[in-house]
């Protein structure tokens, strides 16, 4: 909003006032004005939520006052572009004084220490361990990498934020981690930071590789459970490192609405390769990774269903994945299953599916959704609209059709991930919303 | 003062003052930097990262009046291209009704909120557009 409005302000050399609810409008004059567009943007606020109201209320809020000044919304609309800019509108040029963070923090007692992280919310609020000098060198001996190597730059929010080699050992310290993790860990940070936005993102871990039996991920019973030191750490590590690297702070420029109990570990887990059915490649393997090498991949979603129960024979089961994935948004087209080695076995043996690729395609042209409640999600209105807007295909199409049309979503199949971790104690699995992007290398971390 | 000028005037490297590299700064001599005890007064690493701060950029100056000016009056397609159309519907006829010298133009961005849309910023200036009102969010 911000961006919009100070592209119209400098390109277009006319004043500009946006509209905006007033979480947003704190965000736009605080964190976004400092660290993103530099401009203060000139701001009238209307009461939240604001969209899909009925005409009713809308009008109410046109009519209404405006949540900052307290004045006629519309009379607060001209004063913003009438009134003589102040000397802080006026500012231009470099930042007096570039922010700095000392390598070393003050010398206090552990207590304090403590009581200092987690009001800084550098820390998930779960006890951490203190990143003393001799514990972060000590990580640091995981990686042949500098510790002043930046590994990417975080600007999720603004800040360009350089994360080093350095940082991220300290948050593996604090997740708890050891040395041998800390390539893992390395491969994470190049995904930072985890999802942060208002629609209340997580994120999804998945191991991939003969790293997982080296370090002993959780592929079986429980994979995605906390009964896993490996899974634990290295998922508590990617928590951790998005909201230092990412200064990621409660209502200042984070923002999710509800939050997600996934990102406090982003559900790592490894795959159990071990159990695939013949002719079922490993995840990695599918994204074209050597089934020796050892990957690591993200995904970001927001949710999953369980099957609740054992599969029946009455109704197989990819019919039941397919019934619950047709909830889902559909969003770029993502989602990953989650399936027990049983259900994998089921559903080649059973059922046909001699490779993981033919079960997504299987869903890509059988998962229907009808069509109102397709364009009824706001990450599609925000998304997909603008694509129908262009006259890409087939959203344009889509949006003329009537609101009981049936569509078929899931357009692309490569989108939709097949994942086996499990036990073999119940057939079991879960749908999930979660798009999975191309993996990382760990072994490039070591 | 600008810590960093002082810095280079002495024809030392700012970037002392970031921690970098990793061997810029040592813990404070006569502190423990190990595990100490409970109680213990210790040094840990920070693990935060300065941000660096956006350039500023003045406003535009205000407009005298809105006499006989165009507001050009850009929905950002927040939540959808629909989810607006009462509230702008609404502010054009109060400016109708209020101002009747003003001129009101609508219209939606192709690209979204997350988008850019350089057609439309030309459409801005060649409409001669006096102001601007950008929304809606929330």
């Amino acid at each position: 909003m911000s961006r919009w409005a100070k592209q119209i302000e400098m390109q277009c050399k006319i004043p500009a006032v946006g509209v905006a609810s007033s979480n947003i409008v704190h965000y736009a004059t605080g964190y976004v004005a400092k660290y993103q567009t530099g401009m203060p943007i000139r701001y009238v606020s209307v009461p939240f939520p604001f969209t899909g109201q009925p005409r009713a209320v809308d009008v109410g809020y046109v009519t209404g006052k405006d949540m900052l000044s307290g004045r006629p919304l519309m009379t607060a609309v001209i004063s913003a572009l009438t009134s003589p800019l102040t000397d802080e509108e006026k500012i231009s040029g470099a930042p007096p004084e570039e922010a700095v963070e000392p390598r070393f923090l003050p010398p206090d007692s552990e207590e304090n220490l403590r009581v200092l992280f987690d009001d800084k919310e550098w820390t998930d609020f779960n006890t951490i361990i203190l990143p003393t000098e001799k514990r972060v060198t000590e990580m640091l001996k995981g990686t042949s990498h500098k510790p002043d190597e930046v590994i990417k730059t975080i600007n999720i929010t603004g800040g360009a934020r350089p994360l080093t080699v350095e940082k991220v050992a300290i948050n593996a310290v604090m997740a708890g981690a050891s040395p041998e993790h800390f390539p893992v860990i390395l491969a994470l940070a190049t995904q930072a930071p985890f999802g942060n936005s208002t629609s209340s993102m997580a994120n999804m871990v998945v191991i991939s590789g003969p790293i997982r039996n080296k370090l002993k991920f959780n592929c079986g019973t429980n994979a995605m459970g906390p009964y896993n030191r490996s899974n634990a750490v290295v998922g508590r590590a990617f928590a951790l490192m998005s909201k230092t690297a990412g200064d990621l702070r409660n209502n200042v420029n984070a923002w999710e609405t509800l939050g997600n109990t996934m990102q406090y570990n982003s559900q790592c887990f490894g795959e159990n390769e071990e159990a695939l059915p013949e002719g079922w490649d490993p995840l990695h393997a599918e994204m074209g990774f050597k089934p020796t090498d050892n990957v690591l991949s993200v995904g970001t979603g927001w949710s999953s269903i369980a099957s609740v129960g054992a599969s029946q024979s009455i109704y197989p089961t990819h019919y039941l994945m397919r019934d619950y994935m047709s909830s889902f948004c559909a969003s770029g087209s993502a989602a990953t299953v989650v399936m027990d080695p049983t259900v994998a076995g089921l559903l080649k043996d059973t059922h046909g599916f001699s490779t993981k690729a033919q079960l997504s395609e299987w869903f890509s042209q059988n998962i229907t959704k009808v069509n109102a409640s397709y364009w009824g999600n706001g990450v599609i209105q925000s998304t997909a609209v603008p694509f129908a807007l262009q006259g890409l295909e087939p959203y344009a199409s889509w949006r003329k059709l009537p609101d009981d049309a049936l569509i078929k979503p899931f357009t692309n199949s490569k989108a939709i991930h097949v994942v086996v971790a499990g036990g073999k104690v119940q057939t079991m699995w879960f749908v999930t919303d979660f798009g999975i992007r191309r993996g990382v290398l760990i072994d490039d971390w070591a | 003062m600008d810590r960093r000028k002082v810095l280079r005037f002495l024809g030392v490297s700012p970037a002392l003052l970031t921690g970098f590299p990793a061997s810029a700064e040592k813990a404070p001599a006569g502190v423990s930097s190990s595990d100490g005890n409970a109680g213990d007064v210790i040094t840990v690493l920070n693990p935060a990262i300065a941000g660096r701060l956006a350039t500023r950029v003045p406003l535009v100056p205000p407009l005298d009046s809105l006499d006989n000016k165009t507001i050009y009056m850009v929905n950002l397609s927040w939540e959808g291209p629909d989810a607006a159309n009462y509230f702008y519907e609404t502010m054009t006829q109060w400016m109708n009704q209020h101002y009747t010298g003003v001129k009101t133009i609508v219209k939606v961005t192709a690209e979204g909120m997350f988008g850019s849309d350089p057609s439309l910023l030309k459409a801005i200036t060649a409409s001669k557009a006096d102001a601007a009102i950008v929304g809606v969010a929330g």
